[in-house]
């Protein structure tokens, strides 16, 4: 291996952790290097995918750790266009950034992009896209993970004998990890009938799916449990239980969360029983915090994982829980994921 | 021999005036018959809440077809007064009536824009509505900086939302009317029904609907024939720009919070329900009845296959079938066009 000068400093940084970690006051003042000076570091968002909830929420997540870090954040937004996002890596390559952050795309896109960045001697990390890299660490929100800890819920809630029906669209990779907690469920308790199956993306998602939803309730009324493991999917059908008449007769179980759902599973007698969530901002902190370590010539580890939280409408009452915000100060497991944090890392406030 | 001809005319005639009529009673028999539950009040009244959100918004297509134009925006129109909507009463507290009129308002003021653009600035209407509804699709997002707003949400600033979605603006989008049956008709599908009979008896019955086709058919003889073909023109866009504000509107009260979506999905089902209306009763031309029967008509497939299980894309695979049909319908079959 040639030394250059980033393994070289990281060599220092590392050496220079060390010998802080001897004496035993490590504060967020003294950094390793390259963070002693940090507004010279220089790192780069490339996303592949911003509109909406999730993705100004981890936006905000990168932002605040950046900015407790005190690197230069710049936000290449490439609007899901493929092979724009590969431009915009090389872009940021010709900026001269040190960390790149490749947030969602598509495998076959990104991965050249980053093998150019890698050779340019920058540290990459990516968020929800494989990029089929070793030397790239993997940040995961688990969504099998997520699926699982609703799933668990339902049967906890319901016994293992029910009729459900199921959200889902194939081909959409967060989905299609959710589909295999659920093809698991169901394997192991026969008792679980799966009774339809449907699912759109047309937009607005929750309107599409109501008008689904509701058909599917008409055709099969012995329907108990609705499984939708992506929270627009739980608004559509709770829009449509509700419109039925079935409030009472029908628990939702999903996955996500937001301010808009934490109000729907709050309603009076809401149908919506439990979602198991990452929060995004968390996940954004997470990534900015697996590229400092890299930088900092440490290692997060090849897969990153954020773990969900279950959130259910006990929980949400008891708490009197209105809003995300709300939600990340009474559910701590929520509002901090200990992943990624050595000694010297700072953290955002709360 | 001629006698034969003609009788085959005749048949040719009836088939372009019934056929898709006679279509749509078939697939409401075969579905009644293949997926339990379809054939049930209940499951009609579905289909027409399941439409009245595109059916409205294709109402506003079907004025500017009237008038030989296109609206793009109308989509981006709905998703902005939904986004409207909830702004005025989740931010800024205001009540039902305060966020209904202003939804109304900015409606007739983008279909101003888009009519001033088109007539006097001299843009195709293609391109006119298209940047208008880029324009809108960015719009929407900058106050809430590409948030939904929901109530309680935090705003930009920090600051938790203080209020609330009004009971009685819900309703439009929740409330149920008794008929026969409790809790049976939604609000929204008497809303459809109303604004489709009004459109319907505008440009079947009254001079000014006349005069929009005379404009359609040609527009250098109607200014000719001493019509304001100008200030028509402007009208039909603001037909349109207020009738997809009102299906904002009702969007708003059925999802609960301002969703940021493109709505061009919106757009899309619209126009093919505008289209298909083309070929119902032979009309070839666009007409109100037949764009609600269109609307209808794509609503009872949808509402059927998802009954039957079907997946997706084979929805949007027979849609699309069920498009191209209707327009072989009214341009081929059709010989007045």
């Amino acid at each position: 291996m040639k030394i250059t000068r980033r393994i070289f400093t990281s060599m220092v940084a590392g050496v220079a952790l060390a010998a802080t970690g001897l004496i035993g006051s490590v504060s967020a003042a003294d950094m390793p290097a390259p963070f002693d000076k940090p507004s010279e570091v220089k790192i780069a968002l490339v996303r592949y995918l911003s509109t909406g909830d999730f993705f100004q929420a981890y936006l905000a997540g990168v932002e605040s750790q950046a900015k407790i870090l005190g690197v230069d954040l710049r936000i290449l937004d490439s609007r899901q266009d493929a092979a724009l996002q590969a431009d915009m890596v090389d872009q940021a390559i010709a900026l001269g950034v040190d960390g790149i952050i490749v947030q969602h795309g598509l495998t076959e896109s990104m991965q050249e992009a980053v093998k150019r960045a890698i050779a340019a001697g920058i540290k990459v990390v990516a968020f929800d896209v494989d990029v089929e890299n070793p030397d790239v660490p993997q940040i995961e929100q688990s969504d099998y993970m997520l699926a699982k800890m609703a799933l668990d819920q339902a049967i906890i809630d319901n016994g293992s004998t029910f009729n459900v029906g199921y959200v889902y669209v194939p081909g959409i990779a967060p989905l299609d990890r959710r589909d295999v907690a659920w093809k698991e469920v169901k394997e192991a308790n026969p008792g679980i009938k799966q009774l339809a199956e449907f699912g759109t993306l047309d937009n607005p998602i929750a309107n599409s799916v109501a008008n689904q939803a509701r058909s599917v309730l008409a055709a099969n009324p012995t329907i108990t449990v609705m499984f939708a493991p992506y929270d627009e999917f739980a608004k559509g059908v709770k829009i449509a239980v509700d419109e039925a008449g079935m409030t009472s007769q029908v628990k939702i179980y999903s996955a996500d969360v937001s301010t808009s759902d934490i109000s729907a599973m709050r309603e009076e007698g809401s149908a919506w029983a439990a979602t198991a969530a990452t929060n995004p901002a968390v996940v954004g902190e997470v990534s900015v915090r697996a590229l400092a370590m890299l930088l900092a010539g440490e290692n997060p580890g090849h897969n990153v994982v954020v773990p969900p939280t279950l959130i259910t409408q006990k929980m949400l009452n008891d708490g009197d829980i209105k809003n995300m915000k709300e939600l990340s100060a009474k559910i701590p497991a929520f509002a901090h994921a200990d992943v990624a944090v050595p000694a010297w890392m700072p953290l955002p406030k709360r | 021999m001629k006698q034969a001809s003609l009788s085959k005319d005749k048949i040719k005639a009836v088939a372009i005036r019934y056929g898709f009529l006679t279509l749509l009673a078939g697939l409401v028999l075969f579905f009644s018959l293949s997926a339990p539950g379809f054939a049930t009040p209940f499951s009609a009244v579905f289909i027409f809440q399941s439409v009245a959100i595109t059916g409205i918004l294709a109402l506003g297509v079907t004025a500017t077809l009237v008038v030989d134009g296109f609206d793009l925006s109308i989509g981006s129109i709905a998703t902005s007064s939904l986004m409207l909507s909830a702004y005025i009463m989740v931010v800024l507290d205001q009540n039902a009536v305060v966020a209904v009129a202003a939804c109304l308002a900015m409606g007739a003021f983008v279909g101003l824009v888009n009519g001033f653009l088109i007539v006097y600035m001299r843009v195709p209407d293609l391109l006119a509505t298209l940047g208008m509804m880029f324009l809108l699709i960015g719009l929407q997002r900058i106050p809430t900086e590409g948030r939904s707003i929901a109530q309680g949400m935090t705003l930009p600033g920090g600051e938790t939302a203080t209020g609330v979605f009004s009971k009685s603006f819900l309703a439009l989008g929740r409330h149920k009317f008794d008929f026969f049956i409790e809790n049976f008709i939604p609000f929204s599908v008497i809303i459809f029904v109303v604004i489709a009979v009004l459109i319907w008896l505008y440009f079947e019955f009254t001079r000014y609907g006349r005069v929009m086709y005379a404009i359609g058919s040609n527009e250098r003889a109607a200014g000719l024939a001493g019509v304001p073909v100008h200030k028509y023109k402007i009208i039909a866009y603001m037909i349109s720009g207020v009738l997809a504000s009102v299906g904002g509107i009702l969007l708003a009260a059925r999802l609960g919070r301002g969703d940021i979506a493109s709505g061009n999905n919106l757009l899309l089902d619209s126009v093919a329900a505008a289209l298909i209306g083309f070929a119902v009763l032979g009309a070839a031309k666009p007409n109100a009845f037949g764009t609600a029967i269109g609307a209808l008509f794509v609503g009872i497939l949808l509402q059927g296959m998802t009954m039957m299980n079907a997946p997706y894309y084979t929805q949007d695979f027979v849609k699309g079938a069920v498009l191209v049909v209707a327009l072989v319908f009214t341009f081929s079959l059709s010989n007045r066009r």
